[in-house]
């Protein structure tokens, strides 16, 4: 009795895994009670071969490929002594059979063989009971030469079959599961890992098994076909070239890529990427991109990308691509010209409007060229200014997530809040990982106007107007602590019911909370108070300034956070700003062409003889058209840079293919400009950019390309060598970045105040509210024709209500007249839409930033 | 909206109700019996309905569907006639008898009758081997088992089929 409380004890004091010692092949390895024997295996460097096991998925011990000998101690079942041979080791008894190694968990003293001819014979049989109803295609399939089939083949399976040639199993060989997925049913060896994947981890179960036994096939039944933005992984975790993506399929062997590290822009999730490249004949000799692939982080996007960030990338490579300078000439076309003469027209041009210059630049730009651009505008006393609509930089340098944060951490005990975010739509990998945390038991509470997909995970879920947002999180701040001051009618109505007083008692117990805020209908003003809230809520409840607590922004840019944290601001009234210029230095944005009155703010600014335009772009945008002087630059696959993600963990891109020739990156180019005005800044090597920007920006000092470059031992272990344990995710060797510290960890009391809390604006008829969404006609994805089909069209989402009260049809064509603009639309109708609200997704087509009466007509 | 509830509303009510609401996708093959007894088969839009009703994908209620060989996805003859040729029916002349039966209706297993009546389909072991040659009846209400048959006594029944004109089937 004692010693089971002692026990008790120190279980509570050690909360540690126990950990279980096994001998595998030999080698003697401790890993954690409830470890799976292919994963024990791995950790010691022995590969029990799988294809059905995969270590971010539950077993299911259907391929049998990891068969192995599996022998446990003898125990004298009088005395429980452990049975020992004549040579005093303890006896071991091996099972009868064969075990599976992806399902059977390892157990103290437990000896696995994996070497044993039994084990080598089972192995060459499962391979030949595979390769009875899979084609020799090796040579023409995708797969071939990363195929896991073909290596384990080579390496345990029969030279030749036994089974007779001509009665071998066929099936169709170009099936499309939708446009972008293609699957042939030959080559599928029924492991379940595509369809496993998509129930289990991303929750789009739209692919399954129908028929069964030989007839067995993959199926999809939603419409557009294979519905889901996670797709292209299960191309990546297939071991063998059933499925592929049409952007690849025949377009390279895998031994010809070369791969580059690269961090994706998209989100501000900062996926790391590769990028496989191949210089070929049929591009003229070109190194063209012919893929995009995932590169493992552990702390971002674990071994997964989106498929909008694995597919749009081929804006970087378009046609339209702009390679020479240009300034207007004297019958007011744009000519192209020399470096020399553009950049010395801009500087003149600068120099003159003085602390006229207003600066915008877009947040797909790095930090390096941010910096640069930012630089040059002080240096000048001008305006730097960046390209969004959503606030609170400044609070999450000052109480964003600790060092040290990872959401793999969040599990029992922790609380995630998210607010005013479709967050698969806004940043698909945080969505996945606020998924996984409240599956590993975090409590979870959303707030939004409507129904999106994380809603079905929630433990609470917390409903308000649109506009808002701040009140439902002073709402839970107010049950928490009653001293909240200042409440509006919003909070007050908002505080009642049970469902606000539980979530916030839930987050205020918990050990750990981070707060996630998107963009869902929010406007910058709205933004702000909505992260101000956000902000309050943190330092009330004392989750600042540790790891895996604080503040994340679900930014609508890659580099947002990068642009706050370099200084660069969000225009309050950008037509205004726009308008004041003396000269305007707009890059990475096209302002003309997103909103109609902006266009006007900057053909103002064109006709002004007085004023000056330069655009600095990668095409020739609806602003550039309009410029006095348009800078081509390179896109992010032909230089080194870094962006910081949502969570300030800077992160390093590399070059992968050579910028057009006489084109320069953003930073170098703002650095020449800089140095006709008199200002020294780096323009060779973004690593010496960055120790500017170490020196001048304090939460940067201890940031360096070097640490950056510095890599972790990750679980699970992916190598190219042995694709048949992970897929074929990238390894990452050229580094996990650098998390930022935020001014809370690092001892300084967050500056805070009060949120300005708004009541839900009162409009007589509908209110258009923005909303994301991932497949949007930003310029950058546009050019990738795969996806053309499944991008949101010019359109509004309206409520079943309202569709009725106008008597509109689903998909008719409608007429939104929105801030004095008359737009033709789609009208798509959507059940969950509060009546009385107009959804506009983003960069489609209609401008809105933030909520606005609508009139919408049929 | 949903097609199927509207047309068995109170039928699928009855059924869902013998589930916990957090396991209502194991309401899945009733529902598809009840999509099966429309009109003999279960559209995309049955799949999608079905969906609808459990909470699941249609791709989910698909592969259920597609698992089970009395199922089926598409239109053939209201009757179909599942004759056992598994060797034991076989021994007993089940391969002869389907071959004259296959004559007589002037179709191959796995065919239909041009008025539609009849599809004929080869199966396995459907447990009578001592009463073969044997078949079972599946129409849209369910199956019956018929044994001890000769091509006579089977086309005797097809042809009272024919003469309902093929109606409720």
């Amino acid at each position: 009795m004692t010693e089971a409380v002692e026990n008790q004890v120190e279980e509570q004091a050690q909360p540690e895994e126990k950990l279980v010692t096994l001998t595998i092949d030999n080698i003697e390895v401790s890993v954690p009670e409830g470890t799976v024997l292919v994963d024990a295996a791995k950790k010691i460097g022995v590969d029990i071969p799988v294809f059905c096991y995969h270590p971010k998925m539950e077993p299911v011990g259907m391929c049998r490929m990891c068969l192995v000998e599996v022998g446990r101690p003898v125990f004298d079942r009088a005395t429980g002594e452990p049975v020992l041979e004549e040579d005093g080791s303890p006896k071991i008894q091996f099972g009868p059979k064969l075990d599976t190694g992806c399902t059977v968990e390892v157990s103290e003293g437990m000896v696995v063989r994996g070497y044993t001819e039994e084990v080598v014979d089972a192995r060459k049989e499962v391979l030949e009971f595979l390769l009875t109803s899979h084609p020799l295609d090796c040579p023409i399939c995708d797969k071939g030469g990363e195929c896991p089939l073909q290596n384990l083949t080579m390496r345990y399976g029969p030279g030749t079959s036994r089974f007779i040639f001509d009665e071998k199993h066929h099936a169709a060989k170009h099936v499309p599961l939708g446009e972008i997925i293609y699957l042939d049913r030959e080559r599928c060896i029924q492991c379940a890992r595509c369809t496993r994947f998509q129930d289990e981890v991303v929750d789009d179960p739209v692919i399954g098994f129908s028929q069964r036994g030989r007839s067995l096939e993959i199926v999809t039944f939603s419409d557009p076909g294979f519905d889901s933005y996670w797709s292209g992984n299960t191309t990546d975790i297939c071991p063998v070239g059933a499925l592929t993506t049409a952007d690849f399929r025949f377009g390279a062997r895998p031994w010809e890529l070369k791969a580059s590290a690269s961090v994706c822009n998209h989100c501000p999730v900062g996926c790391n990427t590769t990028v496989n490249t191949r210089r070929e004949a049929k591009s003229g000799g070109e190194l063209v991109i012919k893929r995009m692939m995932p590169r493992q982080n552990e702390y971002i996007n674990e071994i997964w990308m989106c498929d909008k960030g694995r597919f749009a990338h081929h804006y970087t490579q378009s046609e339209e691509r702009l390679t020479q300078p240009m300034v207007r000439n004297e019958v007011g076309e744009l000519e192209a010209t020399s470096w020399e003469a553009a950049l010395d027209l801009v500087a003149e041009e600068f120099k003159a409007a003085s602390d006229g210059l207003v600066t915008l630049a877009g947040a797909r730009l790095s930090n390096e060229d941010l910096f640069n651009i930012q630089q040059v505008t002080e240096k000048l006393g001008g305006k730097a200014l960046q390209n969004t609509h959503m606030a609170g930089g400044e609070l999450v340098a000052s109480v964003g997530v600790g060092q040290g944060s990872n959401l793999s951490d969040l599990g029992e005990g922790d609380a995630i809040l998210v607010v005013a975010s479709d967050l698969e739509e806004e940043a698909p990998l945080y969505w996945l990982r606020i998924k996984q945390a409240s599956e590993r038991g975090a409590t979870l509470v959303v707030a939004n106007p409507r129904d999106t997909k994380l809603s079905s995970k929630a433990n609470y879920e917390l409903r308000y107007s649109y506009g808002e947002e701040a009140a439902a999180v002073m709402a839970l701040l107010g049950s928490i602590s009653p001293k909240t001051p200042g409440e509006s009618e919003a909070v007050k109505k908002l505080s009642r019911g049970q469902e606000v007083k539980d979530a916030a008692t839930a987050i205020s117990e918990a050990n750990n909370l981070v707060v996630l805020y998107g963009n869902e209908g929010t406007g910058l003003a709205t933004s702000q108070s909505l992260a101000d809230a956000c902000a309050n809520l943190l330092v009330a409840t004392g989750h600042v300034g540790k790891a895996n607590n604080g503040l994340i922004a679900v930014w609508d840019k890659g580099n947002t956070q990068g642009a706050y944290d370099m200084g660069l601001v969000p225009s309050e009234d950008l037509a205004a700003d726009l308008m004041s210029a003396k000269a305007a230095y707009i890059v990475a944005a096209d302002p003309a062409g997103d909103d109609a009155t902006l266009a006007e703010a900057i053909k103002a600014v064109e006709e002004d003889a007085e004023k000056f335009l330069v655009v600095q772009e990668l095409f020739l945008t609806e602003s550039a058209k309009l410029a006095d002087v348009v800078l081509p630059v390179q896109a992010n696959t032909e230089r080194q840079g870094t962006y910081t993600n949502a969570e300030r963990r800077v992160q390093i891109f590399y070059p992968a293919v050579p910028a057009p020739v006489n084109v320069h990156a953003d930073y170098a180019v703002a650095a020449n400009i800089a140095e006709r005005l008199d200002l020294k800044l780096q323009k060779v090597i973004p690593a010496q950019v960055m120790a500017q920007i170490a020196e001048t920006v304090s939460d940067y000092a201890e940031v360096s390309y070097t640490k950056m470059a510095e890599v972790e031992e990750q679980w699970p272990i992916i190598s190219s060598e042995d694709v048949f344990y992970g897929g074929t995710s990238y390894e990452n060797e050229q580094g996990m970045g650098q998390q930022l510290q935020p001014a809370s960890q690092g001892g300084e009391s967050p500056a805070l105040s009060f949120a300005q809390v708004a009541d839900a604006p009162k409009v007589d008829g509908l209110l258009a509210v923005p909303v994301t969404r991932l497949y949007d006609r930003g310029s950058t994805v546009v050019p990738t024709e795969l996806l053309s089909e499944r991008l949101t069209p010019t359109s509004v989402v309206l409520s079943p209500d309202d569709a009725e009260k106008l008597s509109i049809e689903p998909d008719a064509e409608v007429t939104v007249k929105l801030n004095g603009t008359e737009t033709k639309a789609q009208a798509r109708i959507e059940a969950g839409v509060p009546q009385g609200y107009v959804l506009v997704p983003r960069s489609v087509g209609i401008a809105l930033n933030s909520p606005s009466p609508v009139e919408i007509k049929a | 909206m949903n097609a199927l509830r509207e047309s068995y509303g109170q039928e699928i009510d009855q059924i869902l109700a013998k589930y916990p609401d957090d396991e209502k996708r194991s309401a899945v093959m009733p529902l598809l019996f009840v999509a099966m007894r429309k009109d003999g088969y279960v559209n995309k839009q049955d799949l999608e309905d079905i969906g609808e009703i459990i909470g699941r994908s249609s791709t989910d209620v698909a592969s259920i569907l597609g698992f089970y060989t009395l199922f089926h996805d598409k239109p053939e003859g209201k009757y179909r006639i599942q004759v056992c040729n598994d060797l034991p029916c076989a021994l007993r002349g089940a391969d002869e008898y389907l071959d004259n039966l296959c004559d007589n209706l002037g179709i191959r297993p796995g065919e239909t009758t041009e008025d539609g009546v009849v599809t004929l389909e080869a199966v396995m072991c459907l447990a009578a081997c001592d009463k073969a040659p044997m078949f079972q009846v599946q129409d849209y209400n369910g199956v019956a088992y018929h044994e001890n048959q000769t091509v006579e006594s089977t086309m005797q029944l097809v042809e009272s089929w024919r003469a309902e004109g093929g109606k409720d089937a």
